[in-house]
């Protein structure tokens, strides 16, 4: 009986997470769209709902209703299972995501590394899908995305040590705690743009879109997918995004803190900041989006290997020296 | 040869010839509108002026000999001005209709217009109006358009022989009229249509039908009679729209009948478009290969003496060939016949049925017999060929049996077997104009061929020619003037019955009911009674022999399949599809190939490539024969009279014709052969 | 390379310019309208979707003349004509297959009685392909619908024809 309260309790704190998660996604999509028309001097989606709000509901509804095509020739069980691994593991890295200081569904020591290994893991939903549509171009987007997204990681990764060298503890709550006096995004704040950078190639956010280049291949992975198993590919990815934003503020920006400690702000609850900072850094996505023209692939390996890698190797090196010297270091635990 | 000089150009010209054709052997192309090569030369519609460096103003080359000397351009700004002048006037009273003018397309003074026409018009005045002249069932007239060629006219006098075209008025109030407001007493009247270089005169049934640049065109032959006049088809799709004449100097130079040019509405009705089979009396439809079934069980049924077939008008070769062959490897019958009038024919030799002195060798000759013919009507084209000859040679035309009007005079010399035996005897005074004649023709018709006289008359008058020396490689007089186009190409192809004894053994049989089966090859002009035969019919049109048929097979008509014709001359002609077979209709060699193949007894030939070589193998053998003497033909007295012809119904396209039908109603009402009585 | 150069990349000048600009023009009002609620001015030349006029007193001004049939570089117009009862050329068939139409125009332009004309109707997008073929009938309609723009598009162009 306890075991069954426990699930139920777990089942509701979970849809409690997933269902404001699905539905700012949702918002976001059409945000999106909305700063990416304005950029242009166009309207963007503006008849579904006020101000055209319910667009991304009603082409979900779209998605919903048109036939799912599975190519002759494909492996139909890793066809049929890649975006579902691409939707599961973009929404299951959300269990560990602070809003507040008690709200979060699993507070866990190592949360920063769970979420890390999840968003690694992300990779191989694309790698399926690009390799069971048997497919030219689906294969070439997915090899191409795979390159990507493992290159990045590796200086997001290093970005991450900085941060950890100053906090001193895996855990997302102690990492936002840590920012009480200042957010990392002024003492880190080469690492911050680096990590943004890397943020935007790592979600196959423009300008590094290359696995979906549309001019070269056609839809990179996603091309022979169609209905819902397209739009769960699509979730997966503004999911991470929305994750990745996330991430973002609660590494360098301070989570749900407010950003100065006094009298109206601090009255706000944690959830509120934490919504606003990651509203902020998705925008911040959307204008580079529409600003900045695509890479090309080699220009891309280079930022990220040549550039990026050596310049967060330096800074973890910078940043640890400085710590040890002025004994900054912080106390395990 | 004399010489002239065309744009700095010497050229070598023929005695006689106009400044305008030895542009054209220069090379130099003349507008014109009223000069037609074939009609008279006119000069009224001036545009074909051309400068001449000795006479101050622009001469009108049509009308103007060519003289040893003269310098001629044809391209100077002299030249065009005063073409343009010319257009100018032409136009300023033509109206500006075009859009919903026929001629539209393929108008002479619309090509014209483009090269010396203006774009706008100098002339404020209103423009001419006149009177629509009704001008039979065929042509549709709107006078406005008319520019006053003058060529209608003149192919109605000249060509056609009738002179019931004129111009009354001058000036601005000339019309074209044929006075009496009356259809053209002409076979071949349609013609002015392909003359008029306006539209002024244009297609009655054609009228609104479609456009020139919409038509498929096809040269092909027609099968109307048995000249064979070249054709060119115009299809809209499956329908035929149009028939025209095309050139060819041998034949029928560039005229054809109005039946060849408006039987063509007949292919789209009262097609046969499925197979059919007479259950209680009626006919049902029924399937290829349930009709086809039961039409091998019945030959099987039946002895193969108790077979027949019967070849129709409009057959081609290779319906011919095949049917032969399907009868003789399929069914072992013999009993074939092709002759459903009954004339009597010597098919020893290829001269004895065929034109020998060709349509050609009309215009040479200098003396011709016809003898119980109507050509006029039963070869039209070939009947304004001989008017040709009349108006060119003013050669003496007689005839023994009264024809009727034939466009040109004649001397009627009686209608009675003893003149022929007069004139070979030597007694009749024709005898010795034959005889001095240094190229005469003797043209035997149907009507003389019919009935028991027929084989005294043909190798009687024979005899006298082979004995007079006129039966020789280079002038062969005896003409056999056959009027169906299928007639020569069948006896070539052995396609009777005749032995030693008689002539008409196949008919014999079939009055005495000896077939059982008799299997009709789109023969229409049928003359029997159906008593219990069962009779097979396989043809395009449901006509009589459709309608006593227990089993209908449907054929492609002469304009759906690729087929070869002999015309009268023995000329071999090949036809092309225009079209193709309406329903489930087939060419009708394939259904003798199917037949066969049904049978198991295969005709051995299984493509039209296959078929053409064991035709024409077949045909030159019959060409290559030797000559064989015939003997002297017991006299028999009998009346030679020219027999009525219904023109515009003889075969079954014709009857099935809309057009042709009104044609016959206003034709009833004139007077043709002097026999007939008005009605 | 240039000092400034290294410095201008370095803190990514030309990105954070580029950015203001954006952020600046996101303010701007948008230069598009807002289509199916408004729509933009169509020039009395614009070529849309066909119709076929009649003379004020009903009758068809189409004159079967097969100008357009024959200009028309798509082969997009089959037109049957036949003769009336009070000896007109009218048409008994005139299709436009508007599947084909490449909306040039020629067919406009070669008529001479302006029966056929493209009108201002440029949203007339069906479910099915059949409901492109359009007839004589359909094409008729059209022209009693948008006979009132069609003359007066007809006459804001005649000085220029």
């Amino acid at each position: 009986m306890i075991y069954i309260n426990i699930f139920f309790s777990e089942i509701y704190k979970i849809i409690f997470l997933l269902l404001p998660v699905l539905v700012s996604i949702a918002l976001i999509v059409w945000l999106d769209r909305r700063v990416w028309a304005f950029v242009q001097k166009r309207k963007g989606p503006n008849v579904v709902g006020p101000f055209g709000i319910l667009q991304t509901l009603a082409d979900a509804l779209k998605f919903m209703f048109k036939e799912i095509i599975i190519p002759a020739s494909a492996n139909k069980v890793i066809f049929v299972l890649a975006p579902i691994i691409t939707l599961t593991l973009a929404l299951i890295a959300w269990a560990v995501i602070p809003f507040s200081n008690e709200m979060v569904l699993a507070n866990i020591n190592v949360g920063i590394l769970y979420l890390f290994a999840v968003s690694s893991l992300s990779v191989y939903g694309i790698i399926m899908g690009g390799w069971a549509s048997n497919s030219k171009y689906p294969f070439l987007g997915a090899i191409r995305s795979a390159a990507q997204m493992v290159s990045y990681e590796v200086s997001i990764g290093i970005i991450i040590v900085n941060v950890l060298l100053c906090v001193g503890s895996l855990n997302l709550n102690k990492i936002v705690l840590a920012q009480e006096n200042v957010w990392f995004i002024f003492p880190l704040f080469p690492m911050f743009v680096v990590f943004f950078i890397s943020a935007l190639a790592e979600t196959n956010r423009p300008p590094f879109d290359l696995p979906e280049a549309e001019s070269e291949l056609v839809a990179g992975y996603q091309t022979e997918y169609s209905g819902m198993m397209y739009a769960m590919f699509w979730l997966g990815e503004y999911a991470n995004i929305l994750l990745l934003c996330a991430l973002g503020s609660i590494l360098f920006l301070g989570g749900w803190l407010s950003p100065i400690d006094i009298y109206p702000l601090n009255l706000l609850p944690g959830a509120f900041w934490m919504i606003f900072k990651i509203l902020g850094l998705f925008i911040l996505f959307s204008l580079v989006k529409a600003i900045v023209p695509r890479y090309r692939f080699d220009q891309l390996m280079r930022l990220g290997w040549k550039i990026f890698l050596p310049l967060s190797l330096i800074w973890v090196v910078l940043t640890a020296s400085f710590l040890f010297f002025l004994d900054m270091l912080p106390v395990a635990g | 040869m004399p010489k002239i000089i065309i744009n700095n150009k010497e050229v070598e010209f023929e005695e006689g010839m106009t400044v305008l054709q030895a542009c054209e052997l220069a090379g130099a192309e003349i507008p014109r509108f009223c000069y037609h090569e074939r009609l008279s030369i006119a000069g009224n519609c001036r545009m074909c002026l051309v400068e001449n460096k000795k006479s101050p103003k622009p001469i009108a080359s049509c009308a103007e000999p060519a003289v040893e000397g003269m310098n001629i351009k044809t391209n100077t700004p002299l030249v065009d001005k005063a073409r343009k002048g010319v257009m100018e006037f032409l136009l300023a009273n033509h109206p500006l209709d075009c859009p919903v003018c026929d001629q539209g397309g393929e108008c002479d003074l619309q090509d014209q217009s483009m090269f010396y026409g203006f774009d706008y018009s100098r002339y404020s005045e209103n423009k001419r109006q006149v009177k629509e002249k009704y001008m039979g069932p065929l042509i549709k007239t709107i006078m406005t358009r008319c520019i006053h060629c003058t060529r209608c006219i003149r192919f109605a006098t000249e060509v056609a022989g009738i002179p019931e075209l004129g111009a009354i008025g001058r000036g601005e109030d000339m019309e074209i009229t044929t006075y009496l407001e009356r259809a053209m007493e002409s076979e071949m009247s349609a013609n002015v249509i392909d003359l008029c270089p306006v539209g002024a005169l244009t297609s009655k049934p054609y009228a609104f039908e479609a456009r020139p640049w919409d038509l498929k065109k096809t040269e092909t032959i027609d099968v109307m009679d048995a000249v064979g006049s070249n054709i060119r088809v115009d299809t809209y799709g499956w329908e035929v729209k149009r028939v025209l004449p095309r050139v060819n100097e041998d034949i029928n130079e560039e005229w054809i009948s109005d039946k060849t040019r408006y039987a063509c509405d007949g292919l789209l009705k009262q097609r046969l478009d499925t197979p059919y089979i007479r259950e209680n009396g009626r006919l049902q439809k029924s399937s290829w290969d349930q009709a086809l079934k039961l039409l091998i069980s019945k030959l099987k049924s039946f002895d193969p003496n108790e077979v027949a077939g019967l070849v129709g008008d409009l057959a081609d070769l290779e319906m011919i060939y095949s049917f032969k062959s399907f009868f003789e490897k399929c069914i072992g019958s013999t009993n074939l016949e092709c002759r459903q009038d009954r004339i009597y024919i010597n098919p020893q030799e290829r001269m004895n049925y065929i034109f020998n002195s060709s349509i050609n060798g009309i215009e040479d000759s200098d003396f011709i017999l016809l003898v119980g013919t109507n050509p006029r009507l039963e070869a039209t084209i070939l009947n304004a060929r001989i008017r040709k000859a009349y108006i060119k040679n003013k050669l003496k035309i007689y005839s023994i049996g009264d024809a009727g009007d034939l466009t040109y005079p004649y001397q009627n010399i009686g209608s009675n077997t003893s003149i022929i035996r007069e004139i070979v005897s030597g007694s009749h005074e024709i005898s010795h104009k034959i005889k001095k004649a240094k190229k005469p023709m003797i043209i035997i018709g149907d009507s003389a061929l019919y009935g028991k006289s027929g084989k005294y008359v043909f190798e009687t008058l024979k005899n006298f020619l082979s004995y007079n020396n006129f039966i020789k490689k280079d002038w062969n007089a005896l003409n056999i003037l056959t009027q169906q186009a299928s007639r020569v190409g069948a006896i070539d192809c052995d396609v009777y019955s005749i032995n030693e004894a008689e002539n008409f053994s196949f008919f014999n049989k079939l009055e005495n009911d000896d077939f059982k089966l008799i299997y009709l090859l789109g023969a229409d002009n049928i003359n029997f009674e159906k008593k219990n035969k069962f009779v097979v019919y396989q043809g395009s049109h449901g006509d009589r022999g459709a309608e006593i048929a227990d089993i209908i097979l449907p054929g492609a008509a002469y304009t759906e399949k690729n087929g070869l014709f002999i015309n009268l001359e023995g000329k071999l002609q090949s036809a092309y599809k225009a079209s193709y077979p309406p329903g489930d209709a087939r060419e009708d060699w394939i259904i003798f190939k199917d037949l066969a193949n049904m049978m198991k007894k295969p005709l051995g030939y299984h493509n039209v490539k296959q078929l053409r070589e064991s035709i024409n193998k077949h045909i030159q053998s019959k060409i290559n024969n030797g000559v064989k003497k015939t003997n002297e033909v017991d006299f028999i007295e009998e009346n030679i009279s020219v027999k009525p012809i219904d023109y515009y119904y003889t075969n079954s396209i014709a009857r099935s014709s809309k057009v042709m039908s009104e044609c016959r109603q206003i034709s009833k009402k004139f007077l043709f052969t002097g026999i007939e009585k008005a009605s | 390379m240039k000092i400034s150069r290294i410095i201008k990349t370095v803190f990514m000048a030309d990105f954070v310019a580029g950015l203001l600009i954006a952020i600046k023009t996101i303010f701007k009002s948008s230069k598009t309208i807002n289509y199916p609620f408004e729509k933009g001015k169509i020039s009395p030349r614009f070529r849309g979707e066909h119709a076929l006029r009649r003379y004020p007193n009903g009758e068809e001004r189409c004159i079967a003349c097969k100008l357009c049939e024959a200009v028309c570089p798509a082969q997009a117009i089959t037109i049957e004509s036949e003769i009336k009862n009070d000896g007109s050329r009218k048409t008994t068939r005139y299709d436009i297959d508007m599947l084909k139409c490449i909306y040039c125009g020629l067919c406009e332009e070669s008529c001479p009685v302006d029966a056929i004309v493209q009108g201002p109707n440029f949203e007339f997008g069906t479910e099915t392909r059949e409901e492109l073929y359009y007839n004589k009938q359909k094409l008729l309609e059209n022209g009693d619908k948008w006979e009132t723009v069609l003359a007066e598009n007809i006459k804001a162009d005649l000085p220029f024809r």
